[in-house]
């Protein structure tokens, strides 16, 4: 229960941080100047505005969820409030879940607002079938799965790192998770067993970012774009593994906040 | 009650940590079904978005030397995945780009224009078929390194065997002979595409030299077996000659190849290189290799029948009644 | 049943880079709180009260020993529920309005939305902070802030409150409203266990006090107690002394001391408070006060305590 109440206070005090709104506004920006942008393709504009539409969408969103999130627990720490919260009958995994879900509450709303923008620029733009509307929505939903995964790998950090740190390391996994399939190939191009077994280790470690970009092994903007069938099956798996993976960085900050002493 | 440190606190981390581990073990299993659901469709490589490789060594921010290395990797993985290539056709439309990419990314490895060159240019289903491709490359890389020969002779080497093109194969040999390290040879080699283009001797001296000289196994193993095409090609078109002879003087075709050495043509009934002896069909006349055969045939193009052929009458007489 | 129990608490911190130096914060600690007492704890800063505080509000993990509040051990989150907090140097989200905090505290004590409205406003009145409910705490000068921290350590009318420096920042006015306070939740039946420096405050307020030191306990007991043994005469003043009255009180006093106009002695003990006080007024003398004077407890502080203090 108390999990909801944290998790209301950090959407306010989401929404009332003017990063967001930097954020949000330099997206909207993006979205529209795609209809700009489409004009100079001559017959691909639909690709175009889509395209960066939802590329708007995930780089912004990723970059609020690294922003926001390196402070979600560092700020607490940082400024002390952390010491008046706690002492209420609030638990520690109450406060870390409280705070995870009001940063994802904050994203889905902006996640949502970006959408519509996209579809009123593809509305703009004119000449597209209602399926092709539709169709946006499960490379939205791929996006906001990742979005989730980073904003816990973010959270993880900020429970002992300082924010330039958090920022750093998240950010480099967050690159490093695009390149997944790449570990695959310098394991299976090996030539020892060490190696091999060290490069199937760091595949599995690396939160898998590629997953939530490819479905049907196309780029999810890109088939979304061609307005190409989806895999859910796939759509499916990808969710499990980015429900457990961030269960596990949530479950690991609540074991490191839980254990921590505040001087 | 005297606590241990860990009761007293908001801790309690062991049951947190424990639920995480439990978590991190479901990860593997739940990215092999996702990975799954990926292999099953085509298996496209993951090619990041943007194109241009350019706009790619642009955002490369100083690791076109990674990038490069990853892209090359893929090429090779790319272009390796032939063997699946067996059981549905392969398309490789997208290795110009890639090698495009990789040479812009590090200019500076020359395998990519060397081996890349030559998988552009085999025909399908060894490479992509598209030699002019190939020379396109090539010409990228001369530009940045032209004083390496070995450009020139891989470029004069793609028009020369696929392109049929001996007059530029002749003069990017010549061109290569003129560099300070280029070896003795490459001006013969000029030479003899300049005056006697269509000639298996000068195109079997390619590939045995590229056998002798490259330091990939994969182009080692590509040159064997050019080679042992030709000496299957020279075999056939010195049967089909013999047995012309013979019908010419006995009436009718041999019954079999045994009968060319009784009749003296032949010192020895020959066999394919990899020691299988060759079908021969009296009715039709059809010499060729034994489904049996071991010898990866890649097919000798038929321009230099005629001057082999011209060779052999030159040798022993022409035969009449041309087949 | 005592309301805070606390028995041979020990706190180690493991400083320096590799955290190999163990500095002891606390020490073999022993305290008990009664209920319905005003309880000050006293030290020099560093002396350890806002490590035992935090403790006692799970913010630290003991090294050894045991800390039970009203019956429970210090961790549950129920016991939590009965007790109020206000931190040293408080800090709250300075984005939220006072108003907006008070209601986010109550709601995390589970008090519904009616009943919280009313509390809210109630408690903004009783701290004296009505005018400015919907005034961001980022604005709030120290002492405001001080007041909606003790706000929301009350909310929840706790059985218990603890504060940790409730006074500090804060000018006259405001330390006569806290002390006010205070006096208002003991009346309500309400524990008070607050740590100090400012020692007329707590003078002014405890029943008892633990002093403490480097992390050990120096004293502890009723106030009147360990500073009863330490009296020392009483101090007189008068005005309009004569010269011959000066000279005959001159014999009888230790210490005289013009002031003004007005005349200060000290008499060591009651036989010569009396003659003293006869000599003044039989010489016409105006007497202004009599006070006994004891060892304020600034000075038996800097008598035990500060002098071990190092000076930097």
């Amino acid at each position: 229960m108390n999990i909801a109440v944290v998790a209301r206070n950090t959407f306010r005090e989401n929404i009332r941080d003017r990063v967001l709104y930097n954020l949000i506004l330099f997206a909207l920006v993006m979205t529209v100047s795609s209809i700009a942008l489409g004009q100079l393709t001559l017959g691909y504009e639909r690709k175009v505005i889509v395209d960066l539409g939802l590329s708007a969408i995930s780089i912004f969103g990723t970059l609020i969820a690294i922003f926001i999130g390196i402070g979600l627990v560092h700020k607490e720490l940082e400024r002390r409030t952390v010491y008046a919260l706690l002492s209420k009958p609030v638990r520690r995994h109450e406060f870390i879940l409280g705070k995870y879900l009001g940063l994802l509450a904050t994203l889905s709303v902006n996640v949502a607002v970006m959408t519509v923008g996209l579809w009123l620029s593809m509305l703009y733009q004119g000449g597209i079938e209602p399926a092709g509307y539709a169709r946006i929505l499960p490379a939205v939903y791929l996006i906001f799965l990742s979005l989730a995964l980073t904003t816990a790998l973010a959270l993880v950090f900020s429970t002992f790192s300082t924010p330039a740190l958090s920022a750093l390391f998240t950010l480099f996994l967050w690159i490093a998770g695009h390149f997944n399939y790449d570990l695959l190939e310098f394991a299976a191009t090996s030539r020892t067993a060490a190696m091999r077994r060290f490069f199937q280790a760091l595949y599995y470690l690396v939160p898998n970012f590629s997953n939530f970009t490819s479905i049907d092994s196309r780029n999810v903007i890109q088939s979304a774009a061609y307005a190409q069938p989806v895999d859910w099956t796939a759509v499916g798996w990808t969710t499990v593994y980015g429900l457990v993976y961030s269960g596990a960085l949530l479950a690991l900050a609540v074991a490191v906040f839980s254990r921590r002493d505040f001087k | 009650m005297t606590g241990t440190g860990a009761r007293i606190s908001g801790g309690r981390m062991w049951p947190w940590l424990a639920l995480a581990v439990g978590a991190a073990l479901a990860v593997p299993p739940a990215q092999d079904r996702v990975q799954e659901r990926m292999q099953a469709r085509a298996p496209d490589p993951d090619i990041l978005y943007f194109a241009s490789p350019d706009a790619i060594k642009k955002m490369a921010l100083g690791y076109e030397g990674l990038l490069a290395d990853i892209y090359w990797m893929r090429a090779i993985q790319y272009y390796g995945r032939r063997e699946e290539a067996e059981r549905r056709p392969v398309r490789y439309k997208n290795l110009a780009a890639m090698l495009d990419i990789t040479s812009t990314l590090d200019p500076d490895m020359l395998d990519v224009y060397r081996a890349g060159s030559i998988f552009l240019a085999e025909p399908d289903p060894v490479g992509a078929g598209q030699p002019e491709q190939a020379v396109a490359l090539l010409d990228k890389g001369i530009a940045r390194h032209p004083a390496e020969w070995r450009l020139r002779l891989d470029k004069g080497f793609i028009y020369f065997w696929f392109l049929k093109d001996y007059r530029h194969a002749g003069q990017a040999w010549l061109d290569g002979s003129r560099l300070a390290a280029a070896p003795p040879w490459m001006a013969g080699l000029a030479a003899m595409a300049l005056s006697r283009g269509g000639e298996i001797e000068t195109a079997k001296m390619l590939w045995r030299q590229q056998l002798e000289q490259s330091e990939r196994a994969d182009i080692r193993e590509n040159a064997r077996n050019h080679l042992a095409s030709t000496e299957v090609a020279e075999t056939l078109w010195t049967l089909e000659f013999f047995i012309e002879k013979y019908k010419e003087k006995a009436g009718r075709p041999p019954r079999q190849l045994e009968d060319l050495v009784r009749a003296g043509f032949l010192r020895r009934v020959p066999v394919d290189p990899s020691g299988v002896p060759y079908d021969y069909e009296p009715a039709s006349g059809y010499v060729g290799l034994a489904p049996e055969t071991k010898v990866r045939y890649l097919k000798v193009p038929e321009e230099y029948r005629a001057s082999f052929r011209r060779k052999l009458e030159e040798l022993y007489g022409s035969a009449s009644g041309r087949g | 049943m005592s309301v805070v129990q606390i028995e041979n608490l020990t706190k180690d911190f493991l400083v320096g880079f590799w955290r190999k130096r163990r500095v002891r914060a606390l020490d073999n600690l022993n305290l008990t709180v009664e209920p319905g007492e005003i309880f000050g704890f006293l030290g020099p800063n560093g002396a350890g009260k806002t490590t035992t505080l935090k403790i006692m509000m799970t913010l630290l993990r003991p090294t050894s020993g045991s800390v039970r509040i009203l019956g429970e051990p210090a961790a549950s989150a129920a016991m939590r529920r009965r007790i109020g907090y206000l931190p040293e140097n408080p800090y709250f989200y300075d984005y939220l309005t006072a108003e907006e905090m008070l209601t986010y505290v109550g709601r995390l004590y589970g008090i519904r939305r009616h009943a919280l409205r009313r509390k809210v406003g109630e408690l903004l009145e009783t701290v004296g902070l009505a005018e400015q409910a919907r005034v961001q705490l980022r604005k709030f000068s120290k002492g405001m802030t001080q007041r909606i921290g003790i706000a929301q350590a009350i909310i929840n009318d706790p059985e218990a409150v603890f504060l940790d420096e409730p006074m500090s920042g804060l000018d006259p006015l405001g330390r006569r409203d806290v002390r006010r306070i205070i006096t208002g939740l003991r009346e309500k039946g309400v524990t008070v266990f607050f740590s100090s420096h400012i020692l007329p405050d707590v003078e002014a307020l405890c029943d008892r006090v633990a002093i403490l030191h480097k992390g050990r306990l120096r004293e502890t007991g009723a106030l009147h107690e360990i500073l009863q043994v330490k009296i020392e005469g009483h101090e007189i003043i008068l005005a309009r002394v004569s010269a011959e009255t000066r000279a005959g009180l001159a014999a009888l006093c230790d210490e005289i001391r013009p002031m003004g106009d007005r005349l200060h002695l000290r008499a060591a003990d009651a036989g010569r408070l009396e003659a003293v006080l006869a000599r003044a007024l039989a010489g016409g003398a105006e007497l202004i006060s009599v006070n006994p004077v004891r060892a304020s407890l600034e000075e038996y502080f800097f008598r035990e305590v500060a002098a071990e203090v190092p000076r930097p």
